[in-house]
């Protein structure tokens, strides 16, 4: 059974007005538990209203999203608490940040949730620990952190939640390379940690193919593509017909391959591709 | 909720209303308000009511959407009937009925009806001439044209189209924040529907400051890349649409004209169920 899934899902903005538009249509995808699947697709594809519609804020006009394989618009009224099961990190998350330290700001969730102060404490202290915040940085106003420490301040404003799902909008947009890796692999740690399942957004082919186990394309509102991340990457045409492009290394590794060079692995990530291509030259005894 | 709002009043089409320069626009929305308002008897509210109602037609808008931008006056519509109802007093008409305090008289159902129409018409007719047919931006290029002469007086008039477009073009922009972040905010439990009115305005404190170190930033960087592009305010710079008043703005025109003329015969000369002064 999926941990989160989504059935038959139709989605359309103003209908009935000039500027109708189907964000999506008749959409089917399972996430299964404490995988990390990556959801990508170009601008306007549908992925912000699948996304918002995971842990509650959309409601889906026709279908259902199953946690756990139950309804979560069952019952209507309790939909908050779908929400701290499921914890949403949107698109630069940094300017929801409001509370006067840091501190509050990550427990802010926790205070809504009615949790008591000292488990507040602690907790907040363990998400700022997750994403790698300094004690030290949790009594500074978070209008006062740098660009970087703001992004996992908000971060940790959901992980504060402990969300059995963690569902992320590009959370690396917009950070340095340095910041990119960092804010993925607190991720990547937090599932471990956790057993979380989490879904991640992103533009670049580089992060999924690095940190995802599953991928699923999103083209005009449907599902294009979807399975393993090799599955889906080595469908670069289909990926190509769609505008997204497979990671530089991964073209490199393939024009070797049709050059008669026999590699094969994790062509996909730059360390897979060094380690085939040692693994040869070791085979070939160099 | 909030995306109703972020559609605006404008409605894409090309009808003949849609095409009219937005000038003449404003000037004949004048004179449409001048119209109604002139009316003063049974003859001339007809005639107002079916100029708006063709007006309507000439703007392919479906009346659903035309009748909707009468909701949001709903209330203040009946208030006023209710007053107009009520508050009449006995300087003509006969008394209909007479209970307790309440005293209706002719007139006063009249007058109540009339204020009514006048009110309907001319929000129908308003929005259909200008907001539902006209973009934000064409509105304030043309107040700035129609409103030019002042800058003899030395009111910086282009300034202030600037910052009515400004404000305009970020409307939008400020409600898809403010909607971002209330779903960033409920994504992490905030509750902004129950609780007392007190609890309801404290939650939104976690929309406000965000909301408006947002938008300072926005208007600073706004102001930085009006500046790299040389922004100085509005003397010698040259318009990206230049409007031309064609045939059928002049036509527009006479109708109107004619109109109110109309009404002021109808005034004068048929006194059809003379109302009310």
């Amino acid at each position: 059974m999926y941990k989160l899934e989504v059935k038959g899902v139709t989605h359309i903005y103003g209908a009935k007005t000039p500027f109708e538009k189907t964000a999506l249509s008749a959409v089917n995808v399972g996430f299964e538990a404490g995988q990390i699947t990556g959801l990508i697709g170009h601008t306007g594809s549908g992925k912000s209203t699948l996304v918002q519609m995971l842990n509650g804020l959309i409601r889906p006009q026709s279908g259902e999203i199953l946690l756990d394989g139950e309804d979560i618009w069952a019952r209507p009224k309790e939909i908050g608490r779908v929400r701290t099961r499921v914890g949403l990190v949107m698109q630069y998350p940094e300017y929801q940040l409001f509370d006067e330290t840091v501190c509050r700001d990550v427990g802010f969730a926790l205070r809504n949730a009615g949790m008591d102060e000292a488990e507040i404490d602690a907790r907040v202290r363990e998400a700022a620990e997750c994403v790698g915040l300094e004690a030290s940085l949790l009594d500074k106003s978070p209008f006062d952190l740098s660009g970087g420490q703001k992004r996992r301040a908000a971060i940790a404003g959901i992980l504060a939640m402990r969300p059995e799902v963690l569902v992320l909008d590009e959370p690396a947009a917009g950070l340095d390379p340095r910041g990119r890796a960092d804010v993925l692999g607190y991720l990547r740690r937090y599932r471990e940690r956790f057993g979380a399942t989490v879904i991640l957004v992103s533009h670049s082919m580089e992060d999924m193919a690095q940190y995802c186990d599953r991928v699923v394309v999103l083209r005009r509102g449907e599902v294009f593509l979807s399975g393993r991340v090799d599955e889906v990457f080595y469908r670069s045409e289909e990926l190509a017909s769609v505008g997204l492009d497979i990671p530089e290394v991964m073209k490199i590794a393939l024009a070797l391959v049709e050059r008669g060079v026999p590699l094969s692995g994790k062509l996909y990530t730059v360390d897979g591709a060094r380690d085939a291509i040692l693994e040869l030259l070791k085979r070939r005894g160099c | 909720m909030l995306s109703d709002i972020t559609l605006g009043q404008y409605f894409p089409g090309s009808s003949l209303l849609h095409r009219l320069d937005p000038r003449m626009k404003i000037i004949l929305s004048a004179l449409y308000m001048a119209a109604i308002f002139l009316a003063k008897n049974a003859f001339c509210h007809l005639f107002t009511a079916i100029a708006t109602v063709l007006l309507v037609l000439l703007s392919r808008i479906s009346l659903r959407v035309v009748l909707r931008s009468v909701r949001p006056i709903l209330y203040v519509l009946i208030f006023t009937m209710l007053l107009n109802l009520f508050f009449t007093s006995a300087d003509g008409g006969r008394l209909l009925l007479d209970f307790w305090v309440i005293r209706i008289y002719e007139e006063g159902v009249y007058r109540a009806l009339f204020m009514a129409l006048r009110v309907v018409l001319l929000v129908i007719g308003v929005s259909v001439l200008l907001t539902y047919t006209t973009t934000p931006i064409a509105l304030t290029d043309a107040i700035e044209s129609l409103l030019s002469p002042l800058k003899l007086l030395r009111i910086p008039v282009h300034e202030f189209a600037m910052m009515m477009t400004i404000a305009l073009r970020f409307i939008p922009t400020l409600i898809e924040e403010t909607e971002k972040i209330m779903n960033a905010q409920k994504a992490r439990g905030a509750d902004f529907t129950s609780g007392s009115i007190f609890r309801r305005v404290r939650a939104l404190v976690p929309i406000l400051i965000p909301l408006f170190v947002s938008s300072f930033q926005r208007a600073i960087d706004l102001a930085t890349a009006m500046e790299c592009r040389c922004y100085r305010g509005g003397k010698g710079r040259t318009k990206l649409v230049r409007y031309t008043l064609h045939a059928r703005d002049f036509v527009m025109l006479v109708l109107f004209a004619l109109g109110v003329a109309m009404i002021v015969f109808g005034n004068l000369r048929l006194p059809i169920g003379r109302l009310y002064s």
